[in-house]
């Protein structure tokens, strides 16, 4: 004990050595790269060091967006690509919600099927655009065809995981209160799933908007897509990058979006 | 962003006034360029230029680029990888010179009265409801491949001259809106005479009319390089004009005017295929190649009348700046200009 | 209403995981299954409650539940399996709703099971908010919502400290004093067996057999915490699964 005290034995601090591996994300960093970007792109481009041709001067695409705003033509594209975006995704996600859940459930449906969706994911979508044309027609149908089948397979692989995740002592929980069949579904699988369906979701409205670009390759006069479609075949740098600008904030509105929806639905989760 | 493209166009221009004294003459030189090329007809001047020898004997070593599409082209060419190139006058084309990027240089086909030009179609639904002039196209839809592209333009041209609506609809590819165009999706396309009477031929679609009776002396595709070919490299781009050009005179002479009778026809069609339709036995191109002759401009001479019309168009419609002007897009200095 | 075992024999595959069993388990009594780990004692409760059913042998209900017994046979599990969506209100009414209980009657019995579990102020709360304890005694709240016959208790209190089973052991003791019920009671902690079984039965590795069934007389609310007689008893039973509990400790793990 005393030689502890002893002055012999040099005392000395222990070296710290544990910290790190822990990154947490101060909101402004994000904000500060972004405008260290833009205001070297309008420098550069202002000082001629970057060629108009490399890249557009960011205050000209404000600009043009600005145009774009007041030409009241920012809302025809929005209004049409919101529309296809919707009711592509929805007619793509709950089918495969739907899907999903009965391959979960039913061995033979699962059999049959998930061979079929993993043929199917690899696919890439836009390759069969021109099939798409002539069964949904050039108009509408085409394109929410091409978003929800994009948007299909995704949603369908997330939501069996999801389900194939469920707390099996859960189901067995309810078999052993006589729960019927489908409210062992409703009330016990549903919402366990729930959280895997929803991160699914995230991944398959991303894919949504790709597909947005692709189905308005094809006879489409509005929409953002065709606008930056437009915009590349003129080699409008401006326009081009006003509507990249576009869906990159309609893609940040649907994961926040999400996000929200998550913080209601899954409060439950640790 | 013109007065940065002038400042450097004003100082390439002083260094090349000094390279031009220093030149040594080009037909020793050997020099190697690249020259962008689609597998149509409408570019056998280019291709005639090099299996006849005429770059060679320009002093220019050429070496073809071949492209899918004519935007893509022009970017390459703006990005240097490419020095010459034929293709139509398109929004991308202007809007890249706009940039301080591409020059046309000259003329390539034009629309001419008594040559067989580009047509009307419409689709055979379309057709058996009783449509049989493009005038009775009002409302229908009508196949582009993006808007500012030379298909969009003569459409637009036909509806104004009707005082007719066309619905446009931009498919990206030719072959797309061929196929849109059969099964009935839509009603009606404009495209050059060796594309369209198979197609009519196949009684799927129908032709209603010449392009040449809206648009009269049209110039369809251009000969075009960069900004700096254009200003910095002038002995170059002469030299260039000069194959491309006895290239031309050849396809001419021997394609429409038969100088050399039926049999010099047939040699310069076993040329052709080499590059156009190379996939094709020998007798089915050599019919869609003699289908698709069009009178290529002698001298590479270009109608600026047409080009401002165009240009006109273009700002009209929205899709390039209204300041650009004329000058910006073209240098007649090469050239005889027309109209 | 009673129930007997007789000849259940069970193998998964080539596997016998147990051999013979026949037993009977008293209307109003707690039975407690001991054994070493593996020897079939959790299997055995799935066959009682008909999650799971023997190669061989019959498992028989006698006489008929009680009319008010919404599920006679109720499980109350290791791992409490509440829905961490449902508050400790709503976990307990998905056990009603499905028998058409709701609104004023569901919430009388919602109301009376968790005052019999003192946990009438925390109705609102979520799983995940619940301590361990708290958790076992949401899930015995929703096993007395649906009224059992018997109760089939699979290792109720292992996953919770040492503490706070003593506490919950004294809760379950108070329950059955107020109103016997019957139940079948799976543990592996001897401790827990002679503070709550009537008749604790002890069976063999696997295959699992059973070796030998302990009566004890001492009314339940007499036992406490290292009472002597219950030490004995503990002891005895000790001697009983040593030499299998070790074994069955040195044998493979088979899955």
């Amino acid at each position: 004990m005393s030689d502890l005290h002893s002055p012999s034995t040099a005392a000395r601090q222990v070296t710290f050595r544990g910290g790190g591996f822990a990154p947490s994300s101060p909101r402004w960093i994000g904000v500060a790269v972004f405008v260290v970007l833009l205001s070297l792109a309008e420098l550069g481009t202002r000082q001629g060091w970057i060629s108009p041709l490399t890249l557009p001067r960011p205050s000209d695409v404000l600009l043009t967006f600005q145009e774009l705003y007041a030409s009241g033509l920012l809302w025809a594209h929005l209004s049409v690509s919101l529309t296809r975006l919707l009711v592509g995704a929805a007619l793509g996600a709950s089918l495969g919600v739907a899907t999903g859940v009965l391959i979960g459930l039913f061995s033979y449906v699962r059999a049959g099927l998930v061979p079929l969706t993993a043929a199917l994911f690899p696919i890439p979508k836009i390759a069969l655009l021109p099939l798409f044309v002539i069964w949904f027609g050039i108009d509408e149908g085409s394109k929410y065809a091409l978003i929800a089948f994009g948007t299909f397979t995704p949603t369908v692989v997330a939501t069996y995981g999801a389900v194939d995740n469920v707390d099996r002592s859960l189901i067995r929980m309810g078999q052993s209160f006589n729960l019927s069949w489908f409210s062992i579904v409703r009330k016990i699988v549903l919402p366990g799933a729930m959280p895997g369906i929803l991160s699914g979701l995230r991944i398959s409205l991303a894919i949504a908007i790709i597909l947005l670009v692709a189905a308005e390759m094809l006879g489409a006069e509005y929409g953002i897509g065709a606008y930056i479609l437009e915009a590349g075949s003129l080699y409008d740098l401006e326009r081009l990058f006003a509507g990249v600008t576009i869906l990159s904030l309609l893609g940040i509105t649907m994961s926040t979006i999400i996000g929200q929806i998550e913080r209601r639905v899954l409060s439950w989760r640790q | 962003m013109t007065e940065f493209t002038r400042r450097k166009a004003l100082a390439l221009l002083g260094s090349s006034a000094a390279a031009v004294g220093l030149a040594s003459p080009a037909l020793a030189s050997g020099r190697k360029i690249t020259v962008g090329a689609l597998r149509f007809t409408s570019h056998s001047g280019s291709f005639i230029g090099f299996e006849r020898g005429y770059f060679a004997d320009a002093g220019l070593d050429v070496e073809f680029k071949f492209f899918q599409a004519a935007t893509p082209m022009a970017v390459a060419i703006a990005s240097g990888d490419v020095d010459y190139a034929v293709t139509a006058m398109s929004g991308g084309l202007v809007s890249l010179a706009d940039k301080g990027a591409v020059k046309i240089i000259g003329g390539a086909l034009s629309e001419e009265a008594g040559i067989d030009g580009q047509k009307y179609l419409v689709s055979d639904a379309a057709y058996q409801a009783g449509i049989t002039t493009p005038a009775q196209l009002a409302g229908k839809s009508y196949g582009i491949t993006t808007a500012g592209s030379s298909f969009h333009y003569m459409g637009s041209k036909m509806a104004a001259a009707e005082g007719i609506d066309l619905k446009f609809k931009p498919l990206q590819k030719v072959g797309a809106i061929i196929g849109a165009l059969k099964s009935g999706q839509i009603d009606a396309w404009s495209i050059v005479p060796h594309l369209a009477k198979p197609l009519a031929g196949s009684g799927k679609v129908h032709i209603i009319g010449n392009v040449s009776d809206y648009l009269p002396d049209y110039q369809v595709t251009t000969v075009f390089t960069s900004a700096k070919n254009a200003s910095a490299e002038q002995q170059m781009t002469r030299d260039f004009l000069a194959g491309y050009s006895e290239g031309v005179a050849e396809y001419n002479a021997t394609m429409i005017d038969k100088a050399q009778g039926d049999e010099g026809v047939q040699a310069l069609v076993d040329l052709i295929h080499k590059y156009v339709y190379a996939d094709r036995p020998r007798e089915k191109a050599a019919k869609s190649i003699i289908n698709g002759t069009m009178r290529l401009n002698e001298g590479a001479a270009m109608n600026t009348a047409s080009l401002q019309d165009q240009l006109n168009w273009f700002q009209a419609e929205g899709l390039v700046d209204k300041s650009i002007s004329l000058e910006t897009v073209i240098d007649p200095s090469y050239v005889q200009t027309l109209g | 209403m009673d129930i007997r075992l007789s000849g259940v024999s069970h193998s998964y595959d080539n596997f016998e995981v147990l051999r013979d069993i026949s037993l009977e388990i008293p209307s109003g009594r707690i039975v407690c299954i001991v054994g070493p780990s593996g020897c079939g004692k959790s299997t055995l409760l799935r066959f009682l409650g008909g999650l799971e059913k023997p190669s061989r042998g019959e498992v028989l209900q006698i006489g008929a539940p009680p009319s008010d017994c919404l599920n006679p046979l109720t499980y109350i599990f290791q791992d409490f399996a509440l829905l961490p969506w449902r508050s400790v209100r709503g976990n307990i009414s998905l056990v009603l709703e499905d028998h058409g209980i709701r609104g004023a009657r569901a919430d009388g019995i919602i109301a009376d099971v968790l005052a019999r579990t003192k946990l009438s102020d925390f109705a609102k709360a979520l799983p995940k908010q619940l301590s361990g304890g708290m958790k076992q005694r949401v899930a015995i709240a929703r096993a007395l919502a649906v009224n059992p016959a018997v109760m089939l208790m699979d290792e109720p209190l292992s996953a919770l400290d040492s503490q706070t089973r003593e506490l919950l052991m004294d809760d379950l003791v108070n329950l059955w004093t107020r109103t016997p019920f019957t139940a079948v009671y799976v543990t592996h902690n001897l401790a827990e067996a002679v503070r709550l079984g009537h008749s604790i039965v002890v069976m063999s590795r696997r295959p699992g057999e059973i070796r030998e069934v302990v009566h004890l007389d001492k009314p339940l609310d007499q036992r406490q915490h290292g009472d002597p007689d219950l030490e004995e008893k503990q002891k005895y039973l000790w001697q009983l699964m040593r030499e299998e509990a070790r074994a069955a400790d040195a044998e493979l793990v088979h899955v």
